[in-house]
């Protein structure tokens, strides 16, 4: 237990407190762009739109936050634990690498957690966003679920052997994922094939979700299939890579 | 005690080359063993395979079981940890935490003179420092085997001081320890045994004394009207050369050779005695084989 309340204490520090990145990218922006779009550059003046916006906005920079955290931060420091051997160190404890992928788990779903926690508070605060607290719970809770592909994404991307690679990598997805699935302005904007598209990402689905619990509306079954087949096919293309990679003997990084 | 580690016939192959081709060699309890070798030698692979992390098929032994990780062994291994976000302090509050007799981390920076980098991020230190940072990693998990890869490459020359200080307390403290090293001259004072690890075998195995009379050359030159012929039998002779006029009789026991020489004093002028540096040793091992014993004629003009 010594160990793994260590690990998490290690953990805590280095992706949340100290991570400059984290905090820019997956919590600043996102509230900015929040900002930005629901208060600065307002486009009705309906105010019953308006507070429709106001909602959907939020569940869609939470959702890009989450997509950042996972594929710039998860993704960068798993690779770089691995590459720097930091792996290899844990492993020769007698409790392997068991803790560190526990303390990774939970530092990653919590930071999805301070995501809709700080964009959650936004959104009450500046735009006067009022959910109930089943809608909040049902909310966490979908974040919860819908990030797990996003997760696995960035698990496999980690095993990209260089950096820069992987940051070039990271932002093609990242950027036309968030524009395509509609987390930057609707996905009706976007042409129809982009749309056609746009609708099948991992993003979108969440999106969705989170969009028909913040709105009271029915939750579709559609979007809970494309978040599980997205799971489904991402645990299996990371299980492959991480099969591959063990064989290669570059799981830990350890390489003759 | 046995061994502490064994190893008869060791192979390793990394995409089809190999890397380890036939290694054998054993260390006792509480010494202090040195192994040379050139870059690409395959010592760092070495210790991997001794360390668990690479198969041994079954020819190693590691404190009389088979190399497995969680072991009572540490290692400092070329690369230093140099994670964003983590102090010198949290890496050494993870490195305690892996193991239950673990030693108190600031009595071990203190003794390495490091407590003024214990709130520093990794980040932020110099290469030699993030090596002493490393070594320190490999020292508080307390274990009765330590691999050291490279340990002062980087350091200052007190950072180093310290460090063979340091490695010779813990011989004194009954432990194993196995360095990689470049530097013949680093290990001579503390190195109980020498292991020398060319083209993936153990080229030499013994005392550094055994080392140095072994392959401490003289090269005696000078110049002279004389023919050849007149020394290519003379005694302990290695080999012999002629450049620009004048002849290079290298020696395996220059006073030998030197004796041998005396009758023909006067037929030779510009006479120089050099014995070689522990480098050179080195260097020539490096490019010959170890294991020639043939005198080896060569005159290039």
């Amino acid at each position: 237990m010594k160990k793994l309340t260590t690990q998490l204490r290690f953990d805590g520090r280095r992706l949340v407190l100290r991570n400059t990145s984290f905090i820019f990218f997956s919590l600043l922006m996102p509230v900015m762009f929040y900002i930005l779009f629901t208060k600065v550059m307002v486009v009705t003046n309906n105010s019953a739109e308006m507070k429709i916006f106001s909602l959907n906005y939020m569940g869609s920079m939470i959702v890009y936050s989450i997509l950042i955290t996972s594929l710039m931060n998860i993704a960068t420091f798993l690779m770089r634990d691995r590459e720097q051997g930091f792996l290899m160190f844990l492993k020769m404890s007698d409790r392997g690498l068991f803790d560190y992928y526990i303390s990774m788990g939970l530092w990653s779903v919590t930071m999805s957690m301070i995501s809709v926690v700080i964009l959650g508070g936004v959104a009450v605060l500046v735009n006067g966003v009022s959910l109930g607290l089943t809608q909040w719970g049902a909310l966490g809770l979908m974040v919860l679920i819908g990030q797990l592909p996003l997760l696995l994404l960035g698990m496999a991307l980690s095993f990209i052997k260089r950096q820069e690679t992987l940051g070039v990598v990271c932002n093609l997805i990242t950027f036309p994922a968030a524009i395509v699935s509609g987390l930057w302005w609707p996905i009706g904007l976007l042409p129809k094939w982009l749309q056609v598209i746009g609708e099948k990402l991992p993003t979108y689905f969440l999106n969705d979700v989170i969009s028909s619990i913040t709105n009271h509306a029915k939750l579709k079954l559609v979007d809970f299939v494309g978040i599980g087949i997205w799971t489904i096919i991402l645990l299996a293309v990371t299980l492959l890579i991480i099969k591959i990679s063990q064989r290669r003997g570059i799981f830990a990084g350890v390489q003759a | 005690m046995r061994d502490v580690i064994e190893v008869n016939h060791l192979k390793f192959n990394y995409r089809k080359r190999g890397v380890l081709k036939d290694v054998s060699f054993k260390v006792g309890v509480g010494k202090v063993v040195g192994l040379i070798g050139e870059n690409g030698a395959g010592k760092t692979t070495l210790l991997k395979v001794l360390l668990g992390f690479l198969p041994d098929h079954g020819r190693a032994k590691i404190l009389n079981s088979t190399p497995r990780l969680n072991y009572d062994v540490s290692s400092m291994m070329q690369g230093d940890l140099k994670l964003p976000g983590v102090t010198v302090q949290d890496i050494l509050e993870e490195t305690a935490a892996q193991s239950t007799s673990s030693l108190d981390i600031e009595r071990v920076l203190k003794e390495l003179d490091m407590m003024d980098l214990i709130h520093q991020r990794l980040t932020s230190l110099s290469g030699g420092q993030l090596r002493r940072v490393s070594f320190a990693m490999a020292l508080i998990p307390n274990t009765r085997l330590v691999f050291l890869d490279e340990p002062t490459v980087g350091m200052d020359v007190n950072s180093r001081q310290r460090l063979w200080q340091k490695i010779d307390d813990l011989k004194k403290e009954g432990k194993t320890i196995l360095i990689t090293s470049h530097y013949l001259n680093e290990l001579e004072k503390i190195a109980d045994q020498i292991l020398i690890l060319k083209d993936g075998k153990i080229a030499f195995d013994g005392s550094f004394n055994e080392l140095q009379s072994k392959y401490l050359m003289t090269t005696i030159s000078f110049k002279t009207e004389l023919g050849m012929d007149n020394f290519t039998n003379i005694d302990s002779l290695k080999n012999i050369r002629k450049k620009n006029g004048i002849i290079y009789i290298k020696s395996r026991d220059g006073d030998r050779t030197l004796q041998a020489l005396l009758p023909l004093l006067n037929e030779l002028h510009q006479i120089s005695i050099t014995r070689e540096s522990l480098e050179k040793i080195f260097i020539s091992m490096s490019e010959e084989e170890l294991t020639d014993e043939k005198v080896n004629h060569t005159a290039s003009i």
